[in-house]
């Protein structure tokens, strides 16, 4: 889980009284992580908890959207060191520009049906957000007018930031610090004997 | 010559337009400019949040508008952005930017990597700011790992980012100039950016690209003898700005390019998330630098310069005077730089000295293991941003106890930015292109990651 045993002991947090207050007017729960407020929703939620974010809380300005692939299975880079339970969490940071709250809000979908509303309606500057998104991870945003690919070929299959994407260029080659002992210029290395 | 030495075959003649399309209706994709009956899916891209101030509001009948590619090799896109353009006679009616040439997918590599190995990652992303982006990664490592970096590092660092920050703008106003035609700006601008450049290479070693701010301090002292580099880069400058001004600021050409062209209002900045530059060109003050603190840039004084109509010569002008500020935190940094060590005496993410390797083995070991394995970082998450060049560069870092993060989204402002440019555009004039795009200030590294 992404808990850390420094962040439970938040009780003297600055920012709790705030989290606190942001987690009442969406209806979801508060975490500080560091000096991130992170306000967990449902998924239900999530349109309606950015529009009382937008229109109670003030904070008008998003900042950013993209998603985690929690998986027990990775293709690339290290595996999680605790089981986790599979899902994609969906984050978005939304801010203010006047007092210097920004506050980081998270859900939580599942694989098999991963799928959630889209913001544009609230922040139209979720448009490319979740473009990216969704090619990167495979998330369906409901309501958004255009989620073509934005990076990627057309024909390009599968969704690069899924944990079970492998990251083809270490396939084929390792990655150099991998090899700590090289073959001598001249003589038979160790990858070809004959040679 | 006589007539007989004339060609008297005959030629197939080819006329556009009369061959059979090959295509139906171009093979532009799925990224084909969308088909004018979605009129919802353009609503989104013009922002229906906000209101736009069209310059034009009479419609020509749909026949006779035309569909323009734009790049992605023109010289103006600044790298490989490409544009499809809507014409109606000369005024731009949609717009759709294209991106992803660029794209070799960072935040992917970024897991495969160790936190050490990330700070090459990151630099590559913004290469006309990579010290910004390297700041942002490492203030988020050494949130999560508790780490406190001693103040020379923290001096060091804001002394960097801030020379970056005037080398970026000079690009910024280099390209711009020679846009809007302006090519002597152009020189002068690159050649100014090679002085603060080679104060970089002296230190980091390298022009850009550095790899320089590692997680727990730098990666080396500040060389022999920068002091004296400093001063004549603050006494240099601003003779050069003033230059600048001759230049661009008097001259009658370039403000009737600049002034009133590629507006953004407050609301079209919030809406879309514009940062940076192109927002305070706008009026609203905000600046990182002052909202969230990082490196101890609190301790030094400056102004956050504002425009107020958001135009293009406004986000020029907010460019000039916030590198003049750059300059004046550059020599407060520079009286006030504290003694003592470069990075953090914590053995878990500082190799030991160069001299240390020759004698000892353990050191030799120590080094090794800190840059094939890497070090561990506690469990947790969090979201770190600097203000770069261009406006809100966040680093969001997930590590699950590893040597490698789990997860690492970069909040890249040009890319926010960019996503502006249809409704900056819509309705103005072809010829202005140039002029708003290079006024964003895009670099596509940063889009496109």
């Amino acid at each position: 889980m992404t808990t850390s045993p420094s962040d439970t002991d938040t009780a003297a947090h600055p920012l709790q009284e705030y989290a606190d207050s942001v987690a009442e007017a969406v209806g979801g729960t508060a975490e500080i992580h560091f000096d991130t407020v992170k306000v967990v929703v449902d998924p239900s939620n999530w349109v309606s908890a950015f529009q009382t974010a937008r229109d109670r809380l003030d904070l008008v300005f998003f900042s950013w959207l993209s998603a985690i692939d929690w998986s027990n299975e990775v293709a690339a880079g290290d595996p999680l060191s605790e089981e986790v339970e599979e899902r994609f969490e969906v984050l978005a940071t939304v801010g203010d520009l006047t007092e210097g709250n920004r506050v980081t809000f998270s859900t939580d979908i599942s694989k098999e049906k991963a799928e959630i509303d889209s913001l544009v309606e609230v922040y139209v500057g979720a448009n490319w957000h979740e473009r990216e998104t969704a090619e990167m991870f495979g998330i369906q945003f409901a309501g958004h007018p255009d989620l073509s690919k934005m990076y990627l070929p057309d024909e390009f299959i599968g969704n690069p930031l899924r944990k079970s994407f492998p990251l083809l260029s270490r396939e084929v080659k390792p990655w150099p610090g991998t090899v700590d002992v090289e073959a001598m210029p001249e003589g038979p290395s160790v990858e070809n004997p004959e040679a | 010559m006589s007539d007989e030495t004339k060609s008297t075959e005959t030629v197939d003649l080819w006329i556009a337009g009369t061959e059979e399309s090959q295509f139906a209706p171009t093979d532009e994709g799925a990224q084909e400019i969308s088909a004018e009956e979605s009129e919802s899916r353009l609503d989104a891209q013009f922002g229906r949040v906000v209101e736009d101030d069209y310059l034009f509001d009479e419609v020509v009948d749909d026949g006779e508008r035309m569909i323009v590619n734009m790049g992605p090799q023109h010289p103006s896109t600044h790298g490989v952005l490409r544009l499809q353009l809507e014409l109606e006679g000369e005024i731009i009616r949609r717009s759709k930017p294209i991106i992803g040439y660029l794209h070799t997918g960072m935040e992917k590599t970024a897991e495969g990597l160790t936190f050490s190995q990330g700070t090459t990652n990151v630099t590559r992303m913004d290469y006309l700011a990579p010290l910004h982006g390297e700041l942002a990664y490492c203030l988020a490592v050494e949130e999560l790992m508790g780490v406190e970096v001693p103040p020379r590092a923290d001096a060091i660092r804001i002394l960097m980012t801030e020379l970056n920050r005037v080398s970026s703008h000079l690009v910024a106003l280099a390209t711009n100039g020679m846009d809007i035609g302006a090519v002597s700006m152009m020189i002068y601008g690159f050649r100014e950016r090679e002085l603060i450049l080679d104060f970089l290479e002296k230190t980091t070693g390298l022009r850009m690209n550095h790899n320089y701010i590692r997680p727990g301090g730098v990666a080396a002292d500040l060389h022999p003898g920068w002091k004296d580099d400093i001063a004549v880069i603050l006494e240099e400058m601003p003779i050069r700005f003033a230059q600048y001004d001759d230049l661009l600021r008097n001259n009658p050409i370039w403000l009737s390019r600049t002034k009133g062209v590629g507006v953004i209002t407050p609301e079209e900045a919030i809406g879309y998330a514009i940062t940076g530059p192109a927002l305070r060109a706008t009026g609203v003050d905000w600046d990182l630098r002052k909202a969230f603190p990082y490196s101890g840039i609190e301790n030094y004084e400056f102004d956050v310069p504002l425009g107020s109509k958001g135009d293009v010569y406004d986000r020029y002008r907010v460019r000039v005077d916030e590198m003049h500020e750059s300059l004046k935190i550059v020599e407060q940094v520079m009286d006030a730089m504290p003694k003592g060590d470069y990075r953090v005496d914590d053995r878990k993410v500082t190799p030991p000295p160069r001299a240390r390797i020759d004698e000892s083995m353990e050191a030799l070991i120590h080094h090794f293991k800190l840059f094939t394995e890497g070090f561990k970082v506690p469990e947790g998450e969090t979201y770190v941003a600097v203000e770069s060049p261009r406006g809100e560069l966040g680093c969001y870092l997930v590590s699950d106890g590893g040597a490698m993060p789990y997860r690492m989204h970069t909040r890249a402002p040009s890319f926010a930015n960019l996503q502006a440019l249809p409704i900056t555009m819509a309705d103005s004039l072809m010829a202005d292109t140039v002029a708003t795009i290079a006024s964003m200030d895009p670099v596509m590294g940063d889009v496109d990651r």
